[in-house]
């Protein structure tokens, strides 16, 4: 089973280096991930002389980070820095909606499903097989765009904030809901995939999965809501357990024969 | 071995593959002749476990052809669909890769290298498929199909729109696979192909109309006609011709007749003439072609769509 899957594993990526422009979307939201944060924190404050630490309201909503040995502007910075780190969580999705969206109903429409469904390969194998080929590129980007996030926050902002950024609940947030997130997107984007006509319909619906996520990073931004490690912990699990119940779902809901008699 | 036994299949209530029943023995290549939409290609997907009939049943070298089957049958089975369907950006070589690790093939570069010496895609392993003209992404199809050394073909038209010389190379091919007992079922709309190809023909519309030697399917659906040319007017002649077939028509010097049984009846027919008088030129058969036959048998069935009850 691993070798069937890791075959078309090889292929997804193979495919994906030699169709570079498909990561662009993903690329672009790397970096304006990483822009936007700066230019709040550091730049848009350094060039207009006015500190974020002078804004009262933003030092009264940023104590919810604790590190009370932070100066104002260092607490303010991290609250930020801590906040846009949400943004890294929709970037694989935004990033890999689109491969994962084109997966099934682009090998359809370029007539590669047939012989490839004519393989001992199961549907689970080509799911997961399609499902990774997706997620792995984009997380390798999101890595490293987090990477160079870091290392912006350890040269540019204030003394003690990038330590203040090595958390529980940052390392949750990064290694633990952000890929949970992305696979789940990616699942139901397969399934979309499966079941539609031509990507760009695919792709639509896809849009529709970043909804309740951006709601999420709205809720944050206003302070209306916290993360909390519990709830991060509590979401993940629930996410996992979403992703395994999609699995299922993809795997019953693919049907080979409408797929190669119903589609034109 | 590919055995289907009252193989149907509907589509809504559309049924494409009606009731047919055939077997490809090892060894033996048929070949699946039709109009278009005659279900030449379902039943193809049928025989591959891409879609399951309707009713009746598929075996592939004796095991029937299950859902729980299909799995371990599939490595037995090659199969070149209607397009080659090649990853455009992958090379010659990258494509035959995937698929040789998808079926396992053990030996991997050694079964590939073999694959593209077959068809003297040697010089070309690293091009990338969509560089490639329609006949050299056939080939590579084709060669993805073979890589696994499957016990059964199954090809949806593999010489639709190849060369004379690549068309040649691919039934050389198919000679030599059959020589070493695979069992090759191919749908074609070339006759000439299918009778210079094929052991035996099956004629599908829906019903699987016939199944018999190309020869032999020509014999017992046309009768062949007897020319007769004379020195002179052939009218002349004609009243003893007409013993044979009272149908018989004479224009200028050359009469024309259909016999049932030639090999019997010229040589009294060329005896009767002789003693009535007439000088014989020639006598020859015109055998009916092989369009002719395939022509009378999709010809004598009605196409308009039937519905199931």
């Amino acid at each position: 089973m691993m070798r069937r899957l890791l075959t078309l594993f090889r292929k997804e990526l193979l495919d994906l280096m030699r169709n570079r422009a498909a990561l662009i979307p993903v690329i672009v939201a790397a970096v304006i991930a990483i822009a936007m944060p700066f230019s709040i924190t550091v730049v848009i404050p350094q060039m207009s002389h006015e500190p974020l630490g002078a804004d009262a309201d933003l030092l009264k909503i940023s104590r919810a980070v604790g590190a009370d040995e932070l100066s104002g502007e260092g607490r303010v910075q991290l609250f930020l820095f801590q906040q846009f780190l949400l943004v890294f969580l929709l970037m694989p999705i935004t990033g890999a909606m689109s491969l994962a969206a084109h997966a099934i109903v682009g090998e359809k429409q370029a007539r590669t499903l047939e012989p490839l469904l004519a393989t001992p390969i199961t549907t689970f194998e080509l799911l997961v097989a399609k499902v990774l080929g997706s997620l792995i590129p984009t997380l390798v980007i999101s890595a490293g765009a987090l990477a160079l996030y870091f290392a912006g926050i350890a040269v540019t902002a204030e003394p003690g904030v990038a330590r203040g950024m090595l958390t529980v609940r940052t390392l949750l947030l990064v290694l633990g809901i952000a890929p949970l997130a992305a696979l789940v997107s990616l699942q139901l984007a397969l399934i979309i995939s499966s079941r539609v006509n031509d990507p760009r319909t695919a792709q639509q619906f896809g849009v529709l999965i970043i909804l309740p996520l951006t709601a999420l990073l709205v809720a944050q931004f206003t302070g209306s809501m916290w993360l909390t490690n519990r709830t991060i912990v509590g979401l993940g699990a629930v996410l996992l357990v979403l992703w395994i119940v999609l699995t299922g779902f993809s795997v019953a809901l693919f049907d080979r024969e409408a797929i190669l008699t119903r589609w034109r | 071995m590919i055995s289907a036994i009252h193989l149907s299949r509907q589509f809504g209530s559309r049924v494409v593959v009606d009731d047919a029943s055939f077997e490809v023995r090892d060894g033996e290549i048929v070949a699946l002749l039709g109009p278009n939409g005659a279900g030449k290609t379902t039943t193809l997907r049928m025989l591959a476990g891409l879609i399951a009939p309707t009713s009746g049943t598929v075996s592939i070298g004796g095991v029937p052809l299950t859902r729980t089957t299909v799995s371990s049958l599939r490595p037995q089975i090659g199969f070149l669909t209607e397009t080659p369907g090649l990853w455009d950006r992958l090379s010659i070589v990258e494509n035959l890769r995937v698929y040789a690790g998808l079926y396992g093939v053990a030996q991997r570069d050694r079964a590939i290298d073999r694959a593209l010496e077959m068809f003297e895609l040697g010089d070309r392993r690293s091009a990338r498929a969509a560089e490639l003209s329609k006949g050299m992404r056939q080939k590579v199809a084709l060669a993805r199909a073979l890589l696994h050394q499957p016990a059964v073909l199954l090809l949806d038209e593999p010489t639709s729109g190849l060369d004379p010389e690549i068309m040649r190379a691919v039934r050389q091919l198919l000679d030599e696979r059959r020589a070493s007992g695979c069992a090759i079922l191919l749908s074609t709309h070339n006759l000439d192909e299918a009778e210079r190809t094929a052991d035996r023909v099956a004629v599908l519309q829906r019903r699987l109309l016939a199944l018999d030697p190309p020869d032999v399917l020509r014999r017992r659906l046309t009768a062949s006609r007897t020319v007769v040319r004379v020195n002179g007017e052939a009218s002349a002649h004609l009243a003893g011709a007409q013993r044979f077939d009272p149908r018989a028509t004479a224009a200028a010097e050359t009469m024309m007749l259909t016999l049932r049984d030639p090999e019997r009846e010229v040589p009294e027919l060329v005896r009767a003439l002789v003693a009535g008088g007439a000088a014989i030129v020639e006598v020859r058969q015109e055998v009916a072609t092989f369009e002719d036959v395939y022509l009378r048998l999709v010809g004598a069935t009605p196409s308009k769509e039937t519905r199931a009850s």
